[in-house]
Protein backbone atom coordinates (compact mmCIF):
# COMPACT_ATOMS: atom_id res chain seq x y z
CA UNK A 1 0.00 0.00 0.00
CA UNK A 2 1.25 3.43 -0.78
CA UNK A 3 2.08 5.64 2.08
CA UNK A 4 2.49 9.07 2.58
CA UNK A 5 5.04 10.15 4.81
CA UNK A 6 4.90 14.05 5.78
CA UNK A 7 8.17 15.75 6.54
CA UNK A 8 8.02 18.64 8.88
CA UNK A 9 10.67 21.76 9.08
CA UNK A 10 14.21 20.80 9.88
CA UNK A 11 12.95 16.85 9.40
CA UNK A 12 13.55 14.27 6.84
CA UNK A 13 12.94 10.83 5.83
CA UNK A 14 13.92 8.07 3.05
CA UNK A 15 11.65 5.31 1.72
CA UNK A 16 11.20 3.23 -1.64
CA UNK A 17 8.80 3.01 -4.61
CA UNK A 18 5.79 3.62 -4.10
CA UNK A 19 5.39 5.92 -1.51
CA UNK A 20 5.45 9.89 -1.21
CA UNK A 21 7.36 12.35 0.94
CA UNK A 22 5.27 15.48 1.22
CA UNK A 23 6.70 18.67 2.93
CA UNK A 24 4.86 21.87 2.78
CA UNK A 25 4.44 25.79 4.13
CA UNK A 26 8.38 26.29 2.22
CA UNK A 27 9.42 29.99 1.99
CA UNK A 28 13.30 30.68 2.68
CA UNK A 29 13.80 26.63 3.24
CA UNK A 30 14.86 24.49 0.92
CA UNK A 31 13.59 20.84 0.51
CA UNK A 32 16.17 18.50 -1.24
CA UNK A 33 15.36 15.33 -2.88
CA UNK A 34 17.97 12.64 -3.48
CA UNK A 35 16.56 9.38 -5.64
CA UNK A 36 18.38 6.73 -6.63
CA UNK A 37 17.19 5.85 -9.90
CA UNK A 38 18.33 1.90 -9.87
CA UNK A 39 16.54 0.94 -6.79
CA UNK A 40 13.47 3.30 -6.98
CA UNK A 41 15.15 4.57 -3.15
CA UNK A 42 15.11 8.28 -2.08
CA UNK A 43 14.95 10.84 0.34
CA UNK A 44 13.59 13.95 1.36
CA UNK A 45 14.77 16.62 3.97
CA UNK A 46 13.27 20.09 4.74
CA UNK A 47 16.31 22.32 5.38
CA UNK A 48 16.50 25.30 7.22
CA UNK A 49 20.21 26.82 7.41
CA UNK A 50 22.94 26.55 4.91
CA UNK A 51 25.56 25.39 7.21
CA UNK A 52 25.89 23.98 11.05
CA UNK A 53 28.91 25.40 11.96
CA UNK A 54 27.07 28.75 12.99
CA UNK A 55 25.11 26.65 15.71
CA UNK A 56 26.36 25.61 18.99
CA UNK A 57 25.33 22.40 20.92
CA UNK A 58 23.08 19.81 19.12
CA UNK A 59 20.34 20.10 16.36
CA UNK A 60 18.54 18.35 14.44
CA UNK A 61 20.61 16.69 11.87
CA UNK A 62 18.20 17.61 9.05
CA UNK A 63 17.80 21.35 9.82
CA UNK A 64 21.38 22.30 8.23
CA UNK A 65 22.31 21.72 4.39
CA UNK A 66 25.71 20.17 5.26
CA UNK A 67 24.33 17.85 7.99
CA UNK A 68 21.05 16.76 6.04
CA UNK A 69 22.33 15.86 3.08
CA UNK A 70 25.29 13.57 5.18
CA UNK A 71 22.52 12.32 7.08
CA UNK A 72 20.01 11.30 3.68
CA UNK A 73 23.10 9.50 2.01
CA UNK A 74 23.81 7.79 5.10
CA UNK A 75 20.61 6.67 5.68
CA UNK A 76 19.48 5.71 1.76
CA UNK A 77 23.18 3.52 1.82
CA UNK A 78 21.68 1.57 4.60
CA UNK A 79 18.84 0.79 2.11
CA UNK A 80 21.61 -0.40 -0.45
CA UNK A 81 21.18 3.03 -2.86
CA UNK A 82 24.55 4.37 -3.94
CA UNK A 83 25.54 8.39 -4.40
CA UNK A 84 26.59 7.23 -8.27
CA UNK A 85 22.98 6.58 -8.90
CA UNK A 86 21.41 9.47 -7.18
CA UNK A 87 20.24 12.33 -8.58
CA UNK A 88 18.62 15.80 -6.89
CA UNK A 89 16.06 18.48 -7.09
CA UNK A 90 15.74 21.60 -4.96
CA UNK A 91 12.38 23.26 -3.87
CA UNK A 92 11.97 26.23 -2.24
CA UNK A 93 15.31 29.10 -0.94
CA UNK A 94 12.11 32.04 -1.79
CA UNK A 95 12.43 35.51 -0.45
CA UNK A 96 8.88 36.16 0.84
CA UNK A 97 9.37 40.16 1.64
CA UNK A 98 10.81 42.29 -0.65
CA UNK A 99 11.99 45.65 1.32
CA UNK A 100 14.67 48.05 0.76
CA UNK A 101 16.26 46.31 4.15
CA UNK A 102 17.44 43.44 2.87
CA UNK A 103 20.46 42.64 1.08
CA UNK A 104 22.83 40.05 -0.24
CA UNK A 105 20.88 37.05 -1.25
CA UNK A 106 18.67 36.07 2.11
CA UNK A 107 18.95 32.76 4.16
CA UNK A 108 16.49 31.87 0.99
CA UNK A 109 19.54 32.09 -1.46
CA UNK A 110 22.38 31.22 0.73
CA UNK A 111 20.26 27.91 1.27
CA UNK A 112 20.14 27.49 -2.26
CA UNK A 113 23.87 28.23 -2.93
CA UNK A 114 25.87 25.82 0.02
CA UNK A 115 23.03 22.94 -0.97
CA UNK A 116 24.71 23.38 -4.50
CA UNK A 117 27.89 23.49 -3.18
CA UNK A 118 27.82 20.60 -1.48
CA UNK A 119 26.09 18.33 -3.75
CA UNK A 120 29.08 18.79 -6.49
CA UNK A 121 31.37 17.77 -4.36
CA UNK A 122 29.90 14.76 -3.97
CA UNK A 123 29.26 14.65 -7.35
CA UNK A 124 25.13 14.75 -7.16
CA UNK A 125 23.57 15.79 -10.28
CA UNK A 126 21.19 18.28 -9.50
CA UNK A 127 18.36 17.50 -12.63
CA UNK A 128 15.40 19.53 -11.48
CA UNK A 129 14.80 22.96 -9.55
CA UNK A 130 11.78 25.03 -8.90
CA UNK A 131 13.94 27.54 -6.28
CA UNK A 132 13.73 31.53 -5.62
CA UNK A 133 11.06 33.89 -6.32
CA UNK A 134 9.03 35.30 -3.82
CA UNK A 135 5.96 32.85 -2.95
CA UNK A 136 5.78 29.44 -0.83
CA UNK A 137 5.90 25.83 -1.75
CA UNK A 138 4.01 22.66 -1.15
CA UNK A 139 6.56 19.38 -2.23
CA UNK A 140 5.11 16.03 -2.92
CA UNK A 141 7.84 13.53 -4.30
CA UNK A 142 6.76 10.41 -5.81
CA UNK A 143 9.45 7.55 -4.84
CA UNK A 144 7.84 5.11 -8.03
CA UNK A 145 9.48 7.60 -10.59
CA UNK A 146 11.74 10.43 -8.68
CA UNK A 147 8.62 13.52 -10.04
CA UNK A 148 8.02 15.69 -7.66
CA UNK A 149 5.27 17.87 -8.03
CA UNK A 150 5.45 21.89 -6.96
CA UNK A 151 2.41 23.71 -5.87
CA UNK A 152 1.46 27.37 -4.57
CA UNK A 153 -1.19 29.24 -4.20
CA UNK A 154 -2.79 31.28 -7.17
CA UNK A 155 -0.03 28.70 -9.39
CA UNK A 156 -0.31 26.11 -11.41
CA UNK A 157 1.11 22.85 -9.97
CA UNK A 158 4.41 22.40 -11.73
CA UNK A 159 6.09 19.14 -11.86
CA UNK A 160 10.00 18.60 -11.91
CA UNK B 1 20.63 30.49 28.30
CA UNK B 2 18.87 27.47 28.57
CA UNK B 3 16.01 27.82 25.59
CA UNK B 4 13.16 26.44 27.67
CA UNK B 5 14.02 29.53 30.44
CA UNK B 6 11.05 31.55 31.12
CA UNK B 7 11.39 34.94 30.06
CA UNK B 8 8.61 36.56 32.05
CA UNK B 9 7.18 35.29 35.26
CA UNK B 10 3.34 34.41 35.43
CA UNK B 11 2.76 37.70 36.74
CA UNK B 12 4.41 39.66 34.54
CA UNK B 13 2.26 38.12 31.66
CA UNK B 14 -0.89 38.50 33.38
CA UNK B 15 0.74 41.85 33.98
CA UNK B 16 1.53 41.84 30.18
CA UNK B 17 -1.49 41.19 29.00
CA UNK B 18 -3.92 43.60 31.45
CA UNK B 19 -1.76 46.24 29.28
CA UNK B 20 -2.24 44.30 25.88
CA UNK B 21 -5.97 44.36 26.73
CA UNK B 22 -5.90 48.07 27.43
CA UNK B 23 -4.01 47.80 23.66
CA UNK B 24 -6.49 45.91 21.93
CA UNK B 25 -9.28 48.68 23.56
CA UNK B 26 -7.66 51.28 21.58
CA UNK B 27 -7.20 49.11 18.76
CA UNK B 28 -10.27 48.56 18.46
CA UNK B 29 -11.21 52.22 18.38
CA UNK B 30 -9.33 52.62 15.65
CA UNK B 31 -10.38 49.83 13.69
CA UNK B 32 -13.98 51.37 14.04
CA UNK B 33 -13.27 54.32 12.62
CA UNK B 34 -11.27 52.96 10.04
CA UNK B 35 -14.22 50.35 9.18
CA UNK B 36 -17.24 52.82 10.06
CA UNK B 37 -18.55 49.93 11.82
CA UNK B 38 -18.10 49.02 15.62
CA UNK B 39 -15.87 46.56 16.56
CA UNK B 40 -15.89 44.47 19.50
CA UNK B 41 -13.04 42.46 21.12
CA UNK B 42 -12.60 39.86 23.46
CA UNK B 43 -9.67 39.81 26.04
CA UNK B 44 -6.46 39.37 23.83
CA UNK B 45 -4.57 35.92 24.92
CA UNK B 46 -0.73 36.89 25.25
CA UNK B 47 2.20 34.19 24.96
CA UNK B 48 6.07 34.00 24.83
CA UNK B 49 7.29 31.10 23.25
CA UNK B 50 10.83 30.74 22.66
CA UNK B 51 9.94 27.76 20.15
CA UNK B 52 8.00 28.92 17.51
CA UNK B 53 6.51 25.37 16.63
CA UNK B 54 4.60 26.16 19.83
CA UNK B 55 2.82 28.80 17.31
CA UNK B 56 -1.10 27.75 16.90
CA UNK B 57 -1.39 28.88 13.54
CA UNK B 58 1.49 26.73 12.23
CA UNK B 59 -0.18 23.41 12.98
CA UNK B 60 -1.27 23.58 9.36
CA UNK B 61 2.12 25.24 7.70
CA UNK B 62 0.28 25.50 4.53
CA UNK B 63 -2.45 27.82 5.91
CA UNK B 64 -2.87 31.01 3.86
CA UNK B 65 -2.37 33.99 5.79
CA UNK B 66 -2.13 37.49 4.82
CA UNK B 67 0.79 39.00 6.70
CA UNK B 68 2.04 42.18 7.44
CA UNK B 69 6.01 42.65 8.30
CA UNK B 70 7.35 45.71 10.20
CA UNK B 71 10.34 46.29 11.82
CA UNK B 72 10.92 48.04 15.39
CA UNK B 73 13.25 50.88 16.05
CA UNK B 74 13.65 52.44 19.15
CA UNK B 75 14.76 51.45 22.08
CA UNK B 76 13.75 48.06 21.69
CA UNK B 77 14.22 46.89 18.21
CA UNK B 78 13.05 43.75 16.57
CA UNK B 79 10.31 42.61 14.22
CA UNK B 80 6.64 42.93 14.44
CA UNK B 81 4.08 40.78 12.22
CA UNK B 82 0.74 40.88 11.94
CA UNK B 83 -1.08 38.09 10.86
CA UNK B 84 -4.75 37.37 9.65
CA UNK B 85 -5.80 34.34 8.37
CA UNK B 86 -7.06 34.08 5.02
CA UNK B 87 -11.03 34.05 5.21
CA UNK B 88 -10.78 36.48 7.61
CA UNK B 89 -8.58 38.52 5.01
CA UNK B 90 -11.35 38.70 3.20
CA UNK B 91 -13.97 39.78 5.45
CA UNK B 92 -11.74 42.46 6.64
CA UNK B 93 -11.23 44.00 3.09
CA UNK B 94 -14.83 43.65 2.36
CA UNK B 95 -16.14 46.05 5.43
CA UNK B 96 -13.08 48.25 4.86
CA UNK B 97 -14.56 48.48 1.33
CA UNK B 98 -18.01 48.99 2.69
CA UNK B 99 -16.72 51.56 4.98
CA UNK B 100 -15.46 53.56 2.05
CA UNK B 101 -18.59 53.36 -0.32
CA UNK B 102 -20.34 54.47 3.40
CA UNK B 103 -18.30 57.39 3.10
CA UNK B 104 -18.46 58.22 -0.43
CA UNK B 105 -15.60 56.68 -1.31
CA UNK B 106 -15.42 54.51 -4.24
CA UNK B 107 -12.08 52.53 -5.23
CA UNK B 108 -13.17 49.93 -7.58
CA UNK B 109 -14.06 52.18 -10.60
CA UNK B 110 -11.26 52.10 -13.22
CA UNK B 111 -8.67 50.14 -12.14
CA UNK B 112 -7.06 47.18 -12.92
CA UNK B 113 -7.26 43.92 -11.12
CA UNK B 114 -3.62 44.17 -10.01
CA UNK B 115 -4.39 48.08 -9.16
CA UNK B 116 -7.40 46.23 -6.96
CA UNK B 117 -5.34 43.36 -5.36
CA UNK B 118 -2.91 45.92 -4.11
CA UNK B 119 -5.29 48.09 -2.76
CA UNK B 120 -6.36 45.55 -1.23
CA UNK B 121 -3.11 44.40 0.23
CA UNK B 122 -2.54 48.04 1.36
CA UNK B 123 -5.79 47.90 3.65
CA UNK B 124 -4.26 45.49 5.36
CA UNK B 125 -0.93 47.53 5.70
CA UNK B 126 -3.16 49.67 7.35
CA UNK B 127 -4.34 47.62 9.45
CA UNK B 128 -1.09 46.59 10.34
CA UNK B 129 0.34 50.14 10.79
CA UNK B 130 -3.06 50.54 13.31
CA UNK B 131 -2.77 47.73 15.53
CA UNK B 132 1.32 47.99 15.97
CA UNK B 133 1.22 51.44 16.40
CA UNK B 134 -1.72 51.10 19.35
CA UNK B 135 0.47 48.26 20.66
CA UNK B 136 3.62 49.84 20.62
CA UNK B 137 1.76 53.62 22.60
CA UNK B 138 0.62 50.89 25.52
CA UNK B 139 3.88 49.44 25.62
CA UNK B 140 5.21 53.11 26.15
CA UNK B 141 2.42 54.57 28.53
CA UNK B 142 2.73 51.82 30.53
CA UNK B 143 6.93 50.82 30.65
CA UNK B 144 8.13 54.31 29.56
CA UNK B 145 10.08 52.97 26.38
CA UNK B 146 10.16 54.30 23.16
CA UNK B 147 9.63 51.96 20.22
CA UNK B 148 8.69 52.67 16.57
CA UNK B 149 7.61 50.34 14.01
CA UNK B 150 8.57 50.79 10.26
CA UNK B 151 6.63 51.03 7.26
CA UNK B 152 4.63 47.51 6.85
CA UNK B 153 5.48 44.95 3.49
CA UNK B 154 2.66 42.96 2.81
CA UNK B 155 2.37 39.05 1.84
CA UNK B 156 -0.15 36.70 1.08
CA UNK B 157 0.75 33.15 1.29
CA UNK B 158 1.11 30.07 3.17
CA UNK B 159 2.02 30.44 6.78
CA UNK B 160 4.96 29.11 7.12
CA UNK B 161 6.62 29.98 4.59
CA UNK B 162 5.80 33.61 5.74
CA UNK B 163 7.58 33.49 8.80
CA UNK B 164 10.08 30.51 7.89
CA UNK B 165 12.93 32.97 7.42
CA UNK B 166 12.29 35.03 10.64
CA UNK B 167 11.99 31.08 12.37
CA UNK B 168 15.32 30.51 11.27
CA UNK B 169 17.02 33.39 12.23
CA UNK B 170 15.02 32.47 16.15
CA UNK B 171 16.60 29.06 15.54
CA UNK B 172 20.63 30.48 15.45
CA UNK B 173 20.01 32.24 18.78
CA UNK B 174 17.09 31.79 21.98
CA UNK B 175 15.26 34.74 21.34
CA UNK B 176 11.63 35.14 22.00
CA UNK B 177 8.39 35.53 20.40
CA UNK B 178 5.41 37.86 22.61
CA UNK B 179 2.29 36.60 20.63
CA UNK B 180 -0.34 38.37 21.20
CA UNK B 181 -4.10 36.64 19.68
CA UNK B 182 -6.84 39.41 19.35
CA UNK B 183 -10.15 38.42 18.51
CA UNK B 184 -12.50 41.47 16.98
CA UNK B 185 -16.30 40.99 16.58
CA UNK B 186 -17.30 43.13 13.54
CA UNK B 187 -20.75 43.03 12.55
CA UNK B 188 -21.10 39.37 14.22
CA UNK B 189 -18.06 38.39 12.12
CA UNK B 190 -15.02 37.48 14.45
CA UNK B 191 -11.76 38.21 13.11
CA UNK B 192 -8.84 36.76 14.45
CA UNK B 193 -5.08 38.30 14.33
CA UNK B 194 -1.84 37.61 15.53
CA UNK B 195 0.66 39.99 16.78
CA UNK B 196 4.24 38.54 17.18
CA UNK B 197 7.02 40.73 18.75
CA UNK B 198 10.54 39.56 18.22
CA UNK B 199 12.38 41.83 20.09
CA UNK B 200 16.25 41.58 19.09
CA UNK B 201 18.81 39.52 21.15
CA UNK B 202 20.30 43.10 22.37
CA UNK B 203 16.94 44.55 23.56
CA UNK B 204 14.75 41.87 25.41
CA UNK B 205 16.50 42.49 28.43
CA UNK B 206 15.32 45.97 28.40
CA UNK B 207 12.22 45.09 27.45
CA UNK B 208 11.78 42.75 30.04
CA UNK B 209 13.34 44.83 32.33
CA UNK B 210 10.87 47.71 31.61
CA UNK B 211 7.99 45.47 32.11
CA UNK B 212 8.89 44.19 35.56
CA UNK B 213 9.32 47.66 36.48
CA UNK B 214 6.15 49.02 35.42
CA UNK B 215 4.59 46.00 37.14
CA UNK B 216 6.39 46.81 40.07
CA UNK B 217 5.70 50.35 40.28
CA UNK B 218 1.60 49.24 40.12
CA UNK B 219 1.46 46.78 42.69
CA UNK B 220 2.84 49.81 44.91
CA UNK B 221 0.20 51.87 43.59
CA UNK B 222 -2.42 49.08 44.39
CA UNK B 223 -0.59 48.20 47.56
Amino acid sequence: MQENIEVMMGGGAVTTAPHIILSSGLGSCVVVTLYDTERKTGGLAHIMLPDSSSLNGDHPAYKCADTAIATLIKELRTMRATPQDMVAKLVGGARMFLSSDDFGPGIGGQNIISIKRILKRRRIPVIAESTGGNYGRNVEFYLDSGRVTVKAIGRETKEI
Amino acid sequence: MNDKEQLLSAEQIDFLTEMMNIGAGHAATALTQLLQRSVDLVIPRVFVITDAQELSILDSPSLPVVCARMGMVGEVSGGLFLIVPGEQKEDLIRLAEQAMTDTGQSWRTGITKQESDDLKLSVIAEIGNIVAGVYLTTVHDFCKLNIYHTVPTVATDMVQALLDESLVRLSRQVQHIIVIENEFIVEEKLIKTFLMMIPSVESVDILVNSIGQARMAMVKDEG
